[in-house]
């Protein structure tokens, strides 16, 4: 009311309304000091867990990024894929790996009777020019 | 006001002041700081004005409790020049559920039959008996008078009136804040004010002090 013409009625019921707020008893003043202390408590009552939960979203946006660039980094560069022929390679390495027939034939090895034969086969060769 | 000296101690502080949740974040130590010296401010006057209202003093610290929760929680962080008009604007909301609450629980409460002795069982408090800021006893008695004279004319007064006058004289808001906390327009806040000066000059006289 700053700033306004006020009457003397107005000036004197102020000053009797403000004498009966400073006589306002000690219990009541008591508890509305706790109360204004409970409020400033309740202001933030757990502003550490919310600001992690605000973070979450974040720390998880962050991780899928990370993720997602290992793979495209793991890919090649320029996100190429492997060349075609080192996946040919790859199919023939199984195909050697899963076929008993080889396997048998290995078992079996006897180096000087192929050194041999391979040498008359060539022999005969030569004799037949 | 040199009570909330003593009130304010740093040993009555609140946890939010003085270390035990967030001392981290100095801004907000110096919102925590700036509410607390507000609602210092303020409470006193918000409890007359509700009691007033309500006319019980119990009910009138629940309801300036409930408003002080609601500021800290939703309009902290909003600028301190808006706090008064909105602490005033929910304690006015307040102060009015609790009234419709009565009304309903006083329509209830006429079925049934009467039971006396509700406040018997009130523990005795010593602090309630402990005088504060008495002023010499011949001055305390003409006080004495002039003031439940007045209390006893705005309990007369509407409701409206009794909230213009009570937020314009003894808490100061100008007409603008004063319209934001009753939620009325500006024009409105002066038509009640008037009436409710005019009704009380006609019971009380020049309410001399």
């Amino acid at each position: 009311m700053s700033g306004e013409t006020v009457s003397p009625f107005e000036r004197n019921a102020r000053t009797v309304l403000e004498q009966s707020v400073q006589r306002i008893d000690a219990r009541t003043r008591s508890r509305l000091n706790q109360a204004r202390h409970k409020a400033l408590e309740a202001m933030s009552p757990q502003r550490p867990r919310w600001r992690s939960l605000t973070l979450m979203p974040a720390a998880g946006a962050l991780a899928a990024a990370v993720l997602v660039a290992f793979v495209l980094w793991g890919r090649g560069p320029h996100g190429a894929s492997p060349p075609a022929a080192l996946d040919a390679q790859h199919a023939e390495d199984m195909e050697l790996l899963t076929d008993n027939d080889s396997i048998d034939l290995m078992e079996g090895w006897d180096g000087s009777f192929y050194e041999w034969a391979t040498s008359q086969s060539e022999g005969n060769v030569e004799s037949n020019t | 006001m040199p009570e909330f000296a003593t009130l304010a101690s740093p040993y009555s502080m609140p946890a939010a002041l003085h270390g035990d949740t967030d001392l981290t974040d100095p801004q907000e130590q110096t919102q925590a700081r700036a509410l607390n010296q507000f609602l210092a401010g303020v409470e006193l006057k918000a409890f007359k004005i509700a009691q007033a209202a309500l006319r019980h003093e119990d009910d009138a610290l629940d309801a300036v409790q409930d408003a002080m929760l609601q500021l800290a929680r939703a309009y902290a962080a909003r600028p301190a020049e808006e706090w008064k008009p909105l602490f005033y604007r929910i304690l006015e909301n307040r102060i009015r559920d609790m009234q419709r609450r009565r009304t309903v629980r006083g329509r209830i409460m006429a079925w049934l039959p009467l039971r006396g002795g509700d406040d018997d069982d009130e523990e005795f408090d010593p602090l309630a008996l402990a005088a504060s800021n008495d002023p010499q006893p011949v001055r305390r008695l003409e006080l004495d008078e002039a003031m439940e004279a007045l209390e006893q004319a705005l309990q007369r007064l509407p409701r409206r009136q009794q909230q213009a006058f009570l937020l314009r004289t003894l808490e100061g808001l100008d007409v603008a804040q004063t319209a934001t906390a009753m939620g009325c327009s500006e024009g409105s806040v002066k038509t009640h004010y008037f009436r409710a000066v005019q009704a009380l000059r006609a019971q009380l006289g020049e309410l001399h002090t």
